[in-house]
């Protein structure tokens, strides 16, 4: 596998996604010596592109198709698999969004490659990649051997976050990709309207997250979680019975039926850590609980806690995390 | 209409987890197989949209080693899926997910439907790649993470949406097409009694594991080293406080000078 490592750079009105700028330190890591080949899909920012072009990669593809601004998984996968083969790539890295998700499963057909999701850590020797990554909601982790001439990794977010980038100046290349087999691109998505929007970062791949739970007792109260999480720099998150009773959007659900995330760190409040919530966020790396009942089930996953009730913790918390970050 | 759902039988969530004695996998042994959620949620949008379009079938299929499919098919049929079908594996052997992609591409080729119906993810392993590496496998569209599925019989368009980065993505795909499924309209439903009994009694298609393509592997293989848990957490360390503010402070000082969380 002296080959070059390929891997996918997502870009919003942001910039480039810190999913793919931890995919751009893994990927060096990973590389060694060898070439690391950023490719972009069509619709990016140009500034995006320019950004990208100073990360730490080699070289910078933009594959330029209408059709691949549509984000068809498929599609999508088919001129990666293509990008790949044509760099002799041995690794394809695609960051912990949903996105990179759903092209590894495309591309562990259309490029023949191992793949693995959700990867945590990793290690590399020779063709051999070591990864692990959780299983089962946090609860359990396995740790794999990928021993193959092709490997496709999509990254679990916030998991790699202090690996050093390299500066480098890039080439940027435009590609118009290969034709995509037709019936990969029938249909078409009629229209894309902004998420109602959770406040601060995306809760999937946030830092911090801040979620609350029916401990707030009506609507009225929650603004209190959102100055919390807005204190922190943190998406706001919220438990099942939050959003099903309509306090928050379907957007803010954090569960098995809601996002998954996993922050450094998970602060949740008024919520009794029902098994349900639990399995979208034991994977945080620090968690901290705030309830009045001292024997609620949150405690027991969580990392530190404070027994008491939210209405007085809640804004003393905010104030004094104003205050630190004042300083 | 004519839809199958692709459904995969995962430990119920209350399982205990434990690595074998050799430590590099789950230990399945006395565990009790349940849908997996998200599956459970692809049933009830297959059932939803078999009420909605006279005539429907719906088919349940799973590839896996028997008892436990033969127990999630008959889950399927006791909520009202009209038929099942298994994809039998060998005992003993644990599929990749190429190995997966190619079994249910096979049952696709056997199972013709206008709509192929995953679960977004397993809730043991959590990938998430299987349905657009089946839409890749079967030279479909697809998508994964759709809520609010819909179906037109008059032009055969489904529709769909789903967050993504960019925002939530309305979608029109034509039939046939594989969705990975979110969130059904309704929460699942639970069988009646009469069903349950009534499922004992039906038919399970069987594809024998000796009907599916062989292959070779030259792409190399994976293979588990270890299935750990994570150090058993020992509960939160309660902050001790007197006021409110007290306690703030604590929190914030430890945040930041034991768990290093925030700047
Ligand atoms: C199939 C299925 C899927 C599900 N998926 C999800 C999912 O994805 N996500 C999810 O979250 N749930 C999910 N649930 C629901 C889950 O089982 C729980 O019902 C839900 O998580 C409970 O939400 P909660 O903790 O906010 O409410 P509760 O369980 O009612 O807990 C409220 C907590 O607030 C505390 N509290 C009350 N007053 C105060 C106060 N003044 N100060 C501090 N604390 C206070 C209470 O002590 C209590 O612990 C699912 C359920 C099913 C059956
Ligand atoms: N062995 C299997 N048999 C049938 N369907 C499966 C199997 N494994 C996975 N699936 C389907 O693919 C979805 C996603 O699985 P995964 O990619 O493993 O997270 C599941 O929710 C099921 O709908």
């Amino acid at each position: 596998m002296s080959r070059s490592v390929v891997l996918l750079a997502e870009a919003g009105p942001q910039g480039l996604h810190a999913a793919s700028r931890e995919a751009i330190g893994v990927a060096r890591l990973l590389a060694g010596d060898e070439p690391v080949v950023a490719a972009i899909f069509a619709g990016a920012s140009e500034a995006a592109t320019t950004a990208l072009s100073t990360a730490g990669v080699d070289r910078v593809v933009c594959l330029d198709s209408p059709p691949l601004a549509e984000r068809r998984g498929a599609a999508c996968a088919y001129a990666l698999a293509e990008l790949a083969r044509e760099h002799e790539a041995g690794i394809l890295l695609l960051g912990g969004t949903p996105f990179g998700r759903e092209l590894a499963g495309g591309l562990a057909v259309f490029w023949d490659a191992l793949s693995a999701t959700q990867v945590t850590e990793v290690t590399r020797a020779a063709e051999v990649l070591t990864v692990r990554r959780p299983v089962f909601g946090g609860r359990a982790s396995e740790l794999l051997e990928l021993a193959g001439p092709r490997i496709v990794l999509a990254l679990r977010p916030n998991s790699f976050g202090g690996t050093p980038l390299g500066s480098r100046n890039a080439r940027i290349e435009v590609h118009a990709p290969p034709s995509i087999p037709p019936p990969l691109l029938g249909g078409a998505r009629a229209r894309v309207r902004p998420a109602e929007s959770t406040t601060g970062p995306d809760l999937g791949t946030a830092a911090i997250v801040v979620a609350g739970g029916r401990g707030f007792k009506s609507p009225e109260n929650f603004h209190l979680l959102e100055e919390l999480a807005s204190s922190l720099g943190a998406a706001a998150g919220a438990s099942r019975a939050v959003t099903d009773a309509g306090w928050r959007p379907g957007s803010y659900q954090v569960g098995q039926t809601g996002r998954s995330v996993s922050p450094q760190l998970y602060v949740a409040v008024g919520i009794s850590g029902a098994i349900q919530h639990l399995t979208g966020m034991m994977s945080s790396r620090v968690i901290v609980a705030i309830n009045s009942d001292a024997q609620a089930p949150i405690f027991r996953i969580s990392d530190y806690g404070i027994a008491g009730d939210l209405f007085t913790i809640v804004p003393a918390l905010t104030k004094e995390i104003r205050r630190v970050r004042a300083r | 209409m004519r839809i199958v759902v692709f459904v995969k039988p995962v430990p119920e969530a209350e399982t205990r987890l434990r690595p074998t004695a050799d430590g590099t996998r789950l230990d399945t042994d006395g565990v009790k197989w349940v849908l997996s959620g998200y599956d459970e949620s692809a049933v009830e949008q297959a059932l939803l949209l078999k009420e909605a379009n006279a005539g429907s079938e719906v088919r349940a299929v799973t590839f896996g080693p028997t008892p436990r499919s033969e127990e999630v098919l008959r889950a399927c049929l006791a909520l009202g899926c009209t038929s099942a079908g298994l994809v039998e594996i060998a005992a003993g052997e644990e599929p990749d997910i190429r190995q997966t992609v190619r079994a249910l591409q096979h049952a696709a080729g056997r199972w013709p439907a206008d709509l192929y119906l995953l679960g977004q993810q397993s809730l043991d392993t959590e990938e998430g790649l299987l349905p657009v590496a089946l839409a890749a496998a079967l030279g479909l569209p697809g998508a994964n993470g759709a809520v609010e599925l819909s179906f037109d019989s008059a032009s055969g368009v489904l529709s769909f949406e789903r967050a993504s980065e960019q925002g939530i993505e309305e979608w029109r795909l034509p039939s046939p097409s594989v969705i990975g499924l979110k969130q059904a309209k309704n929460d699942p439903r639970s069988a009646k009694l009469q069903n349950i009994l009534k499922s004992r009694k039906m038919p399970i298609d069987r594809i024998p594991s000796s009907e599916l393509p062989t292959v070779t592997e030259p792409g190399g293989a994976v293979r588990p080293l270890r299935f750990d848990l994570p150090p058993p957490r020992t509960g939160a360390k309660l902050i001790e406080y007197t006021s409110p503010e007290e306690a703030a402070e604590k929190l914030v000082r430890t945040l930041r000078e034991e768990a290093r969380v925030f700047p």
